[in-house]
């Protein structure tokens, strides 16, 4: 087997929940420094990428790499390690509800590093000052709205300086100027701090404006990868469809021919 | 196809269940395993495996809050265990045994088997809900992607409450019902005080004590594992952390009684009188 060389690599990833195929056959590779994003219907698999990628949950058949490690292979301790290189953005925030804002963002450094109180301090409030939240810090998360609550979380995947982040619906949910300020945070994020993102949306304003390449998620398996201009003319019926939102084409008739067509 | 007939359904539904139950308790026995290790190995790095406000805020709530529940209830089975058993003993004229079947009753059986079932109810419940929801929020998830182990992280500072809390509650059950008894004593039997201590001193042996105190350790262990690991296993939403939570009770009252038995067999096995 061929060691990896990219950032991210899926290889022939095969996914099942019970009776249903959620991933067939998948696979992507993701460059250092690149902002994929990942559309699809909703219930179509987006999250699971992700989930596969942190180790999460563990595919049914294939392999998934992380830089040099497999995370297929990887046993508990090395994994809880590589996932120290990764931050991840649920799409419902998933802050602990028992903690403060700034406990919250502060968790990673207080319990994977030897930092001080103070400098643990110092980088929360940086982080929460990044993503406009600085004066939220003694609040609860119960007492935050759906969008501070994913800002929040996006400070604290950011906490350990990851050099890959995985983003579940970044801008769902948010309004358009504080969409536009988280996305243009991530694409700062890989130009001075030179992180990695894959972001799974299917807000198409945000997918564009993020993405330095886009990929497109059906029925288990990428049927279109390409750079954002080009990914919006696509000729693949189903691509299209998705894109221009019309309840005319193959998505609704759930038909393979399309895809394979291309 | 052809029906089956009933004993081969029965015999269905009993091998269904046992495996089921030899599941359970395998996961349960694995979740502990997998506590310890996670536990232990950030020990070996130098690291504090949790933090001391996580835990005493746990001993807290299952302990000091836990008293005033443990010791009325004890108090009360203490008060009706003296007087209905002082009162047939009376009869044969041998009421002065009250003293020591009070004593030896609760320290060896009573005192951990009734800490043991409020525990499991009170405390139990409390972490399989409390786990279960952050399970179907996504929170535990969310500890687990940042790299930081869930089980050392969430159950170790709840197990290790649980475990060392145990045998100081069932103390506290002892000495309500052994003090309940001895009310009872003083004003129905005419024991004074000072002969009842004798008549307890006389009658507990320091085995006694020993038992009651090592079957505490193990229900604690045995109550915070299964609440911890039921809570951590919650599907389906809000309802399933109801379930769930149910469930968790049931399942650690009816192992603390099962275990409890087997523990006696076992000693008595072993120390026959």
């Amino acid at each position: 087997m061929t060691t990896p060389t990219h950032m991210v690599e899926l290889r022939d990833v095969c996914m099942q929940f019970d009776e249903k195929k959620v991933l067939d056959g998948f696979s992507l590779h993701v460059e250092p420094q690149e902002r994929l994003v990942v559309m699809g219907q909703s219930g179509s698999g987006k999250s699971t990428i992700l989930r596969l990628i942190l180790g999460t949950l563990r595919p049914s058949a294939g392999s998934i790499f992380f830089k040099q490690f497999e995370i297929t292979r990887l046993q508990r301790r090395k994994l809880q390690a590589v996932r120290q290189y990764m931050g991840m953005v649920y799409q419902y925030s998933a802050l602990l509800s028992s903690r403060s804002v700034g406990s919250n963002v502060a968790l990673p450094l207080e319990e994977l590093t030897d930092k001080s109180p103070d400098e643990i301090d110092k980088i929360v409030d940086e982080k929460l000052d990044l993503v406009g939240m600085k004066d939220s810090k003694e609040l609860l998360p119960e007492e935050l709205s759906g969008g501070m609550k994913k800002r929040v979380a996006l400070a604290r995947a950011l906490v350990l300086e990851p050099e890959l982040i995985l983003l579940d619906e970044p801008s769902a949910g948010l309004d358009p100027v504080i969409a536009s300020v988280i996305d243009e945070l991530i694409i700062s994020l890989s130009d001075t701090a030179k992180v990695t993102s894959i972001t799974v949306t299917h807000e198409m304003d945000s997918a564009f404006r993020i993405g330095t390449r886009m990929a497109m998620l059906y029925q288990g398996k990428i049927i279109e990868e390409a750079e954002p201009e080009k990914f919006k003319q696509s000729e693949n019926p189903v691509v299209a469809q998705f894109l221009s939102g019309s309840t005319e084409g193959p998505i609704l008739e759930g038909s393979l021919d399309a895809i394979t067509k291309k | 196809m052809a029906e089956a007939n009933p004993p081969v359904l029965v015999a269905q539904g009993i091998g269904q269940l046992t495996r089921t139950f030899l599941r359970d308790v395998g996961s349960v026995f694995w979740f502990i395993v997998n506590t310890f290790e996670e536990t232990f190995e950030r020990i070996q790095y130098g690291r504090v495996p949790f933090r001391a406000v996580s835990f005493f805020r746990h001993t807290e709530r299952a302990g000091v809050d836990s008293v005033p529940l443990v010791g009325l209830v004890s108090f009360f089975l203490g008060l009706t265990m003296a007087l209905l058993t002082g009162y047939q003993l009376q009869r044969f004229g041998t009421e002065r045994l009250i003293p020591g079947l009070v004593a030896i009753g609760f320290t060896r059986e009573l005192g951990p088997l009734l800490t043991g079932i409020m525990l499991a109810a009170r405390i139990g419940a409390a972490f399989t809900a409390e786990l279960g929801t952050m399970q179907v929020s996504e929170e535990v998830e969310a500890i687990e992607a940042m790299g930081i182990g869930p089980l050392r992280f969430l159950v170790a500072p709840r197990m290790l409450a649980l475990v060392l809390l145990m045998p100081c509650l069932s103390t506290v059950s002892n000495i309500a019902a052994i003090f309940a008894s001895s009310l009872v004593c003083k004003a129905y039997f005419s024991i004074a005080f000072p002969y009842f201590l004798d008549l307890v001193k006389d009658s507990l042996l320091i085995r006694d004590i020993i038992t009651g105190i090592l079957k505490s350790f193990l229900f604690g262990l045995l109550i915070s594992a299964i609440a911890c690991y039921r809570g951590l296993n919650v599907k389906g939403g809000a309802a399933g952390v109801g379930t769930s939570t149910t469930s968790s009770v049931v399942t650690a009252i009816t192992a603390v009684i099962g275990f409890d038995t087997l523990y006696n067999i076992v000693y008595t096995t072993f120390y026959p009188t």
